[in-house]
Formats: structure tokens, C-alpha cells, sequence
């Protein structure tokens, strides 16, 4: 009986480690949080919020149609996928956002888990920022920020992904077009 | 006594979870949803035969589910419509998607959400998978009119909507609305 009673009184320890593990394996997810940015839908003249967590990729998967060349080409991107999270603002006026709502993405998004790609450029006359998370040597996750003065976009992959895969998907999926473009490295006559 | 308590706890713990799980299971999304809106925004929403009164061709719009010229997405049949014409939906955009994703969020996956601040517009995505289909869940408010849509789809068609979310919620809702003038 005493026994049983030293089982009950463990229970309360084990809680606690399961929810410091638990705690533990979301912050190697990377998945980031965009809810910080939510105050800015009250500023902004269009809010779109996507969210294609893992069930739906999975539906997504298990509805598309192999014989329809292009879902059957979605369904190889999106393979593999946990989710896809995209939160974008456009404004009337400038400068309705601040640099704190941009850091706030910046933030989740440092070194080791993260890297900034450096060869990125926007086709439009965006800044953007490219960041990509690493499990051993394959991608497990990107998050692209694009800003001008009226507008903040970001997208959260997690799962397999490159920015050619990215570009692919655009348009589907609720991903807008972000317009990313892969600078080709400066040789050293053009540096001179 | 101190020690029989924890057990005891435990289970009605767990005959809570069950039962409120059950309660949700039963309970009519749809309905709540048009009910929260109602509250909400102090208004009241039509119903098919409301419009049918006024005059306006629900036939035609019966036809459409049916089988019309229009794309089909819908399941014939699976449609459920509120209809809210000509009121003053006058509120806090943020406060009700707050509401409304935190009165979802146990049955349905939120797909997109799109408010537009400038013409006072949101639109709302819901899905749930249901057997081997999905029901979808739309909902959109305007600056004087909204709708709430719940159908069941496909596979083919949850891949139209999956391909392009915000597309197909606004065919699944001009679907259910528009009618026939021909």
C-alpha cells in the first residue's frame, strides 16, 4: 500500500519532466511564432493568415490527384512537409510597422539553428530576408521576410525545403508570390 | 483520506475531458457560429425560406447545387447557408477572429484568414475531415452583409480548395448565394 502511494506522490515529478521534454522538442521545431505580428491586423488595410499545419499537408497529400500533372507536382513538394504558415500585411500609409515587429521574427531565427542566406535578392523592390534551419546537413525548415515601407510578409516552412521548392509553390497553397530571387556569387573581377 | 482524494480527483478529471469531449462532438458548429455572429454583431440572419419569401430564386440556386453551368464544389445536398443582407456589421475585426477561432478551434483546422481593413471584409476558412470527406466551414462578413457556408467536399474538390484556398472559399460561398437570373 505504501508502495502505491510513493507511485502517486512521483506522478507530479514525472508531469513536470514530460512538460520540460516536451517544452524541449518544440524549440528544435522550426516552426516560429508569428503572433506577435497579430496587433498590426488592426493597421492594416489586407490581412492574410494561412495555416496548412501538418494534418492539412497530410490531407493535402491523401486528396491530390497523381493523374492531374499539377497537383501530382504539388504533392511532391509539399512531401515530407510539416507545415506551412504564412501571416502578411499591406498598409495605406508608411511605416505602420517598426523595427520591433520585425525583430520579433528575427529573434526566433538566430545562430546555430538558424542561417541567413546571403544570395538572396528581391525581384521587386522589396528587402528580403531568407533564413533556413538545418538538421545535420538537410534543410528542416525556411522562413522568408519581405518588407517595404507598406508592406510585411512572412513564411514559415517547416519540413524539407529550399527556395527553389519555394518558388515552385508560390501562388498554391495560399503561398503569395514572394519574389525571391538567387544572386549568383560576386567572382573576384566583379568586386574590383 | 488525504491520499484516496488524488485518484478520485483523477478520475473526475477524466469523466470531465470524456464528457466535454462528447458535448463538443454533438454540438452544431454551424448553428454556434451563426449565433456568435448574431451576438456578436447585434444582427439576425436570414434563411433560405426567408429568401424564398422576399421573392428571390432559390430555385435557381437549388439547380446550381444540383448540377448547374456554374463549377461545382459543394456535395449535392451538404449545404448550409446563413445568409445576413442589409445590417450594420459594426465591430472589433480582431476581437471576433479571436471569438470565432477560439469557438473552432476543438473541431475544425483553421485554413486562411483574410481581413481587409479597407473594405471592411473578412473571410474565414474552416475545415474538418469527416469519414473519407471533408466539410468546409465559410465564413465572410462585409460591411453590411454576410454568410455563413458549411458543405461537404470531395477529395477532388478539397484539392481544388487546398490548391487555392481563398479561391475556392469564395466559389464555395457564391455557390451557395448566387442566384440564378436566367
Amino acid at each position: 500500500m505504501r508502495s502505491v502511494f510513493k507511485c502517486i506522490s512521483i506522478i507530479p515529478v514525472l508531469a513536470v519532466l514530460l512538460v520540460i521534454v516536451s517544452g524541449t522538442s518544440n524549440a528544435q521545431e522550426p516552426r516560429i511564432q508569428m503572433s506577435h505580428l497579430d496587433h498590426l491586423a488592426a493597421k492594416a488595410s489586407e490581412t492574410v493568415d494561412v495555416n496548412i499545419d501538418e494534418r492539412l499537408v497530410q490531407i493535402a497529400i491523401k486528396v491530390f490527384n497523381d493523374k492531374d500533372p499539377d497537383e501530382a507536382h504539388i504533392k511532391k513538394l509539399v512531401a515530407g512537409l510539416k507545415g506551412i504558415y504564412v501571416k502578411s500585411f499591406e498598409f495605406d500609409t508608411d511605416n505602420q510597422f517598426n523595427a520591433a515587429d520585425v525583430d520579433s521574427i528575427r529573434n526566433q531565427l538566430r545562430e546555430p539553428a538558424w542561417s541567413r542566406l546571403v544570395n538572396v535578392k528581391s525581384k521587386r523592390d522589396s528587402n528580403v530576408e531568407v533564413y533556413i534551419s538545418l538538421s545535420g546537413s538537410n534543410i528542416n525548415g525556411l522562413t522568408v521576410i519581405t518588407s517595404d515601407a507598406r508592406e510585411l510578409t512572412v513564411v514559415n516552412i517547416v519540413g524539407p525545403v529550399d527556395l527553389e521548392k519555394l518558388a515552385q509553390l508560390e501562388g498554391s497553397l495560399g503561398i503569395p508570390d514572394l519574389g525571391v530571387e538567387i544572386t549568383k556569387p560576386k567572382t573576384k573581377n566583379e568586386d574590383k | 483520506m488525504k491520499h484516496v482524494t488524488i485518484p478520485k480527483l483523477i478520475g473526475f478529471g477524466l469523466i470531465i475531458l470524456l464528457t466535454a469531449n462528447l458535448v463538443h462532438a454533438k454540438g452544431d458548429d454551424f448553428g454556434s457560429v451563426v449565433k456568435m455572429i448574431e451576438q456578436f454583431y447585434n444582427v439576425k440572419h436570414q434563411g433560405i425560406p426567408f429568401l424564398a419569401r422576399a421573392g428571390m430564386k432559390v430555385v435557381g440556386t437549388a439547380a446550381k447545387v444540383k448540377g448547374g453551368t456554374a463549377k461545382r464544389l459543394a456535395e449535392v445536398g451538404s449545404i448550409k447557408l446563413a445568409v445576413f443582407e442589409d445590417q450594420e456589421f459594426d465591430g472589433d475585426l480582431i476581437r471576433f477572429r479571436s471569438s470565432l477561432n477560439e469557438a473552432l478551434k476543438q473541431t475544425w483546422i483553421p485554413v486562411v484568414q483574410a481581413l481587409s481593413a479597407t473594405d471592411e471584409e473578412q473571410t474565414y476558412i474552416f475545415l474538418r475531415e469527416k469519414g473519407d470527406k471533408f466539410n468546409v466551414l465559410v465564413v465572410t462578413i462585409g460591411q453590411r452583409e454576410g454568410t455563413v457556408v458549411q458543405a461537404t467536399l470531395s477529395s477532388k474538390n478539397l484539392a481544388l480548395l487546398m490548391k487555392d484556398p481563398e479561391g475556392a472559399g469564395k466559389s464555395i460561398t457564391n455557390e451557395a448565394t448566387i442566384f440564378d437570373n436566367e
